[in-house]
């Protein structure tokens, strides 16, 4: 919104109803959470309801929030200067997000490489020293790196170079290349999710390794659920985040629709594809330590 | 402040366009609820803190009440406590659990609802634009959901307080603000308590990160033209290293206290020993976390000391160069001592070593700092207002604070003292009696400023020598204590800790007396509103605030400043 | 007045140090690290008190304007790194005394539980030791009149022989809690799923009282740790009222099946052809049984074990 009297570029805000309805929302959620593990003023254990009425309207937030930001885009608030910033908050969001995996990779690590401490002297539980004398532990059965996993390998690859493509598109003013680029990244996006449901399906059936929620102290192999646990946790989160890059573009992917990016405007769509690149990296490193380095023999 | 003069004359036409259409402001709900301006937002931060800061304080009253005499004379049945209702106190089980559920709760209320908004949220946000010359914030309406958030958080957190946690149906967590594993996992606290906790320190912590984000991006991209990094006031450093801070560290605790919620709930081994997790694991990432958390709770402090040292020795900084890489440097290091906390869990004895040097670092830029700051003063004319006391007094006891902690970083000292009233002694000295002094500081640096009316200077000198008095005698003794080998998070004690435990408590209840006369001090300023000036600070007073009316306008800088080289400032 | 093993009232400083380890380290605090850090405190508050006399406003009405001077700044970076390095030698030298553990004389067990410790001596045979705050001391008017210590008198006490190295094991049975007696200088914590080590040496005979010192729960100020410290003597006649066997009857006992197997290869040695591997297997077998190297598999010391 254009302020009179402003002899200068950066964006000055009008007042927003957002910012409080998504942390009331953000509050609902959170009851929500805790009612449906726990139970919670009266709403009973397992049941999920108040949690989906948080997420809902944190979604909706979201839809509310970034429709504004579309329209004063449109607006042309948005000035080189403030996309500079929108930039520096994207770079910076994605920064903390690969702090994030850090604490789930370090976790990985630690068990990876120290398995051996859990057999010996640090251990104080016999269960737990007899199944972490080899690697992986005993009842883990690692996942073939050269098999599923290459094929989401592969996809993940593909979709960044078909992201990339849909940014020179985006470049040269092709913007039913833009479209072909895009979409062909959600696709494999897609294939990935349920390349990624499929292998899980298969770990939960053939009881590769303990599927954690699962987890039944009288088995023997519960000793060693921490691999699960590592592993769900790493790639689960790697698949959360493929979730919202999924979403972030088929966004995008409507805009360029809608015909909203230009050649020279597009941050929208390079933030998610910057995003896109970050999921792929990350997948990168599932890839080389939980499957190929810390994959045990098959 | 560093080497910088402002030629400009915005100050007059901000002044006398005050009716202008950008000068308007929205109604009372828009504009305190909804609001997208940085200065309001600060506001907002800094009566939430004070608000925490009091419930925090009465907190730690309970705590050295209980403790005042050995024996049970709070925390049980039948106390004046008791008949006010808040706790359930029916048996002892669930009076003692809630003495550890009153001191984990005070530790989290002090250090995330009332330093970090203080100084990230209400400083910050109030001066680091208005210092750069920026008129806002990168991200306004992403600035008012920190803030939302941070009340979610605080929604959830006061909910948890009276919520089941314990094994006998005990309220509250009581784990201690470290959360350790198995305590707060489903062995220690099957209530629903800690999984509230948990999600407010997610919501907590999903507000700090946006608000760095904020920051980083306003410092690295608002700076007004000639506003160089190199020129840029010492506490816009400070709050750019702590966002770093903020940034890459909470992810890690985010993470670990994920992996905390699905062990709790969704039947994951992280730190379960028997399937093959290890709770130490979770104080590696927590401390990952934690060591950097207590730098980002002092740094800003640091940024605020630089410039009242500075205004009132009407002198600039000295070394302002070294002064920033100092915090750079500090922040650096921060993130790569944190097993010094853990030198009593079994780690090698390589590692251990380590950590000793590693940690022994961080004195030199901290000397680096409190030695600048003296230097700053050397050679003065030095005006001794009440945000000047409270700066001299952050630096002594600051530095009595820094020089125990070196003393624990001995690891085979640490044998002896770690998980004692010693250790407590220190992180008050660094943080009650250091970060709550540079806040207080700032918040009498900058009352005029943000509120345009002054206070009374004799309330604020009386607040500063009460609350001097009364903190030293809380918090010095504790050091004794620890030395005969007090443990700390305990509600009871053997006779031999009896003295000095009675002395802290009779600190406590001059400190007391101090936080009253700090509201009294506010509650005159804004009863008597006498009207403040723009600088009432004079020469030494020069960053850019104070170029602005007080209160500043409603948005400042529509014409941005423009900063040249101070002449002589670099001789 | 000071006493031996427990605080004292008004006290302000260490609990009288009752190993030679714990001694060292009231020496480094004392003398080196105390003496250093209030010289710094003191050169602060000195420097202020020096510039609020000297540059206040009425002083000194024209404030200077340098801002830089290399050599200062120098120097006061270059001579705190001169101090650091001169603790960091002493603190590591004291820190590789801590983990160094001499050969053990006996191993015993600290086992953390909500809201007990329970000692176990593995090598000799005694188990299953429970600790408890003791009923009268849980009051301070009972505790009075039993003359004990309030809240630091346990029903059974852990017994260890005076000027013998004792190896502590700790493991936690539901919580973490922490295993320590200030005045023998140690504290290791009682993890679950871990077995930590630590030693100590004490030098005198008498009671050494120490505290959970690891946030366990609602009592975690009611699980005190009370260490008898008593002849060499008295500690066997300990082992045997609690149902093990003494160093002095292990040791007896692997002499004479030692005995046995050399006896027995002997007469292999004259008997068969295969005298010479019998010899070989018997001989391991005897060294295995000495006292020396009973406790060899639990050498490894303090910290050496769990190594991240
Ligand atoms: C604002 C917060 C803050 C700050 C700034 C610090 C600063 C430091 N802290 Fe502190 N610390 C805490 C908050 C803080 N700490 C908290 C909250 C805990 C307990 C957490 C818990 O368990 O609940 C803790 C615990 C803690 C421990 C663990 C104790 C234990 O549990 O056993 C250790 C051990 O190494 C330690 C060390 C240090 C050191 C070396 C510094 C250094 O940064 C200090 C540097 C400063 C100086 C040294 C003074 C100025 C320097 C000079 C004048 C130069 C000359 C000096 C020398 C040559 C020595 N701290
Ligand atoms: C910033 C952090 C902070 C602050 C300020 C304080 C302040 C105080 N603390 Fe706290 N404390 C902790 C952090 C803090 N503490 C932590 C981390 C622990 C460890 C918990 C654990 O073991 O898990 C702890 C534990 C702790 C214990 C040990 C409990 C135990 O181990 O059993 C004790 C005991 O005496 C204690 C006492 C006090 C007292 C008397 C004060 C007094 O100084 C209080 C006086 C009140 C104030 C100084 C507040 C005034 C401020 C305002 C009113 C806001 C102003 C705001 C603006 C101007 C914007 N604290
Ligand atoms: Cu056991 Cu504390
Ligand atoms: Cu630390």
């Amino acid at each position: 919104m254009a302020h009179h009297g402003v002899k200068h570029d950066y964006h000055i805000i009008d007042p927003s109803p957002w910012p409080l309805m998504g942390s009331a929302s953000a509050v609902v959620w959170a009851f929500g959470m805790v009612a449906g593990m726990r139970g919670l003023f009266g709403v009973a254990k397992g049941e999920w309801w108040l949690m989906l009425v948080g997420l809902a309207l944190i979604l909706l937030t979201m839809v509310f929030w970034w429709r504004d930001v579309i329209k004063e885009s449109k607006a042309g608030d948005h000035t080189p200067v403030v996309q500079l910033g929108l930039r520096y908050g994207m770079i910076m969001f994605i920064a903390s997000e690969v702090m994030f995996f850090v604490s789930f990779f370090w976790i990985f690590f630690e068990m990876a490489l120290f398995h051996g401490h859990r057999a010996g002297d640090m251990s104080a539980i016999e269960e737990v020293k007899t199944a972490w004398s080899t690697w992986p532990p005993a009842g883990v059965e690692t996942l073939d790196p050269w098999h599923l996993p290459l094929v989401n390998t592969l996809l993940l690859l593909t979709s960044g170079t078909a992201v990339t493509w849909a940014h020179h598109a985006l470049q040269q003013n092709d913007r039913k290349g833009a479209i072909q680029g895009l979409l062909l990244t959600v696709i494999l996006g897609a294939l990935f999710t349920c390349v990624q449901g499929f292998e899980y399906m298969e770990v939960a059936k053939e009881h590769n390794f303990h599927f954690f929620l699962f987890k039944d102290a009288a088995d023997a192999t519960g000793a060693a659920n921490l691999y699960g646990s590592a592993f769900f946790m790493a790639t689960g989160f790697h698949g959360f985040h493929v979730l919202i890059g999924t979403i972030f573009l088929i966004v995008c992917l409507l805009r360029a629709i809608a015909g909203d990016f230009t050649p020279k405007k597009h941050f929208g769509f390079e933030a998610a594809a910057w995003y896109w690149h970050f999921v792929d990296v990350v997948w990168l490193f599932l890839f080389a330590f939980v499957y190929v380095i810390f994959g045990g023999p098959h | 402040m560093s080497s910088t003069a402002i030629t400009h004359e915005r100050d007059t036409h901000a002044d006398s366009h005050a009716h202008d259409a950008h000068e308007h402001k929205p109604g009372f709900f828009a504009r305190w609820v909804f609001t997208t301006n940085h200065k309001d937002i600060g506001t907002l931060y800094l009566i939430f803190a004070i608000m925490a800061g009091l419930v925090g304080g009465a907190f730690s009253g309970l705590i050295r009440w209980e403790l005042a005499e050995p024996g049970l004379q709070v925390f049980m049945k039948g106390s004046m406590l008791d008949s006010m209702g808040l706790f359930n106190l029916s048996n002892p089980d669930h009076a003692k659990h809630a003495f550890n559920s009153v001191v984990t709760a005070h530790a989290v209320i002090m250090i995330f609802f009332m330093v970090m908004p203080a100084t990230m949220g209400g400083f910050a946000n109030w001066f680091v634009p208005i210092m750069i010359g920026s008129p806002d914030m990168a991200f306004p309406r992403l600035n008012n959901i920190s803030f939302w958030l941070l009340v979610a958080s605080w929604v959830l957190l006061c909910t948890s307080i009276f919520t089941p946690s314990g094994p006998g149906g005990e309220h509250g967590f009581a784990g201690g603000w470290t959360m350790y594993p198995p305590m707060s996992s489903h062995t220690g606290s099957p209530g629903p308590a800690m999984d509230l906790v948990i999600l407010s320190f997610h919501l907590a912590g999903a507000s700090s990160i946006l608000g760095s984000i904020n920051f980083i991006t306003t410092i690295f991209n608002m700076r007004a033209p000639g506003m160089t990094l190199h020129r840029m006031p010492l506490f816009a450093w400070a709050i750019l290293v702590t966002a770093f801070l903020l940034l890459l560290s909470l992810p890690v605790l985010a993470g670990a206290i994920t992996m905390l919620l699905t062990d709790r709930n969704f039947g994951t081994s992280f730190f379960d020993p028997t399937g093959g997790g290890d709770p130490i694991m979770f104080q590696h990432l927590f401390w990952f976390f934690g060591h950097p958390e207590v730098y980002i709770l002092i740094l800003p402090g640091f940024g605020i000391i630089s410039h009242i040292v500075s205004t009132f020795s009407r002198k600039p900084v000295f070394g302002y160069l070294a002064m920033a890489y100092a915090m750079m440097a500090i922040g650096f290091v921060g993130f790569i001592v944190w097993a010094h906390h853990m030198y009593t869990v079994g780690m090698s004895f390589d590692l251990r070593a380590y950590f000793v040097l590693a940690t022994m670092v961080i004195a030199v830029p901290t000397g680096v700092k409190v030695f600048s700051w003296i230097a700053t003063m050397w050679g003065g004319s030095l005006w001794f207002t009440v945000p000047m006391q409270w700066a001299i007094g952050f630096i002594f006891l600051f530095t009595v604070g820094g020089v125990t902690g070196v003393v624990l970083s001995n690891a085979a000292v640490d044998y002896s003292l770690q998980d004692t009233y010693y250790v407590v002694a220190h992180f008050h000295y660094v943080l009650s009696l250091g970060a709550v002094f540079s806040i207080f500081a700032g918040f009498y640096y900058w009352f005029e400023k943000m509120f345009g009316v002054k206070y009374n200077k004799w309330l604020g000198s009386a607040h500063f020598w009460i609350m001097f008095v009364g903190v030293n005698l809380i918090f010095f003794p504790q050091h004794f204590l620890g030395l005969q080998g007090m443990p700390r998070r305990y509600v009871d004690y053997p006779e031999g800790f009896a003295y000095w435990n009675k002395i802290s408590s009779i600190g406590y209840a001059i400190t007391a007396v101090g936080v009253v006369v700090f509201l009294i001090m506010c509650l005159e300023a804004a009863i008597v509103r006498r009207k403040g000036e723009a600088n009432p600070w004079g020469e030494g007073a020069t960053t850019l605030e104070w170029t602005l009316s007080s209160p500043p306008p409603y948005h400042q800088f529509s014409e941005l400043p423009v900063i040249k080289e101070d002449e002589d400032a670099h001789h | 007045e000071d006493v031996l093993g427990q605080p004292t009232d008004k006290a302000m400083g260490w609990q009288p140090a009752g190993s030679a380890l714990k001694r060292q380290t009231e020496w480094f605090y004392n003398d080196l690290l105390f003496p250093i850090i209030v010289a710094i405190c003191l050169l602060v508050a000195g420097l202020l008190l020096w510039i609020m006399v000297r540059y206040n406003k009425k002083a000194n009405p024209v404030p200077a304007k340098f801002s830089h001077n290399t050599l200062i700044e120098i120097i006061w970076t270059v001579i705190p790194v001169l101090i650091l390095v001169v603790i960091a030698i002493f603190s590591l030298s004291l820190l590789r005394d801590y983990n160094n553990m001499p050969k053990p004389d006996v191993v015993v067990k600290a086992t953390g539980n909500q809201w007990f410790w329970t000692y176990d001596y593995p090598e000799l045979g005694v188990t299953d030791i429970e600790s408890r705050l003791r009923e009268d001391a849980k009051d301070i008017k009972t505790a009075k009149a039993a003359g004990i210590p309030y809240l630091l008198e346990v029903d059974n006490v852990l017994v260890v022989p005076v000027n013998k190295v004792i190896h502590v094991q700790t493991t936690g049975a539901d919580v973490i809690h922490s295993f320590t007696v200030p005045a023998f200088g140690f504290k290791i914590d009682a993890i679950p799923g871990r077995l930590n080590n630590t030693w100590f040496k004490a030098e005198k005979i008498g009671t050494y009282y120490g505290q959970c010192s690891e946030l366990c729960g609602k009592d975690h100020a009611y699980m005190p740790i009370e260490v008898k410290v008593v002849s060499d003597a008295d500690f066997d006649a300990f082992i045997i009222k609690n149902g093990g066997k003494t160093r002095a009857m292990i040791a007896s006992e692997a002499a004479a099946s030692a005995a046995a197997a050399e006896e027995a290869a002997a007469s292999a040695a004259t008997a068969a052809s295969a005298s010479a591997e019998a010899a070989a297997s018997a001989a391991p077998a005897s060294a295995a049984a000495t006292p020396a190297n009973a406790s060899a598999s639990a050498a490894p010391a303090s910290g050496a074990a769990a190594a991240h």
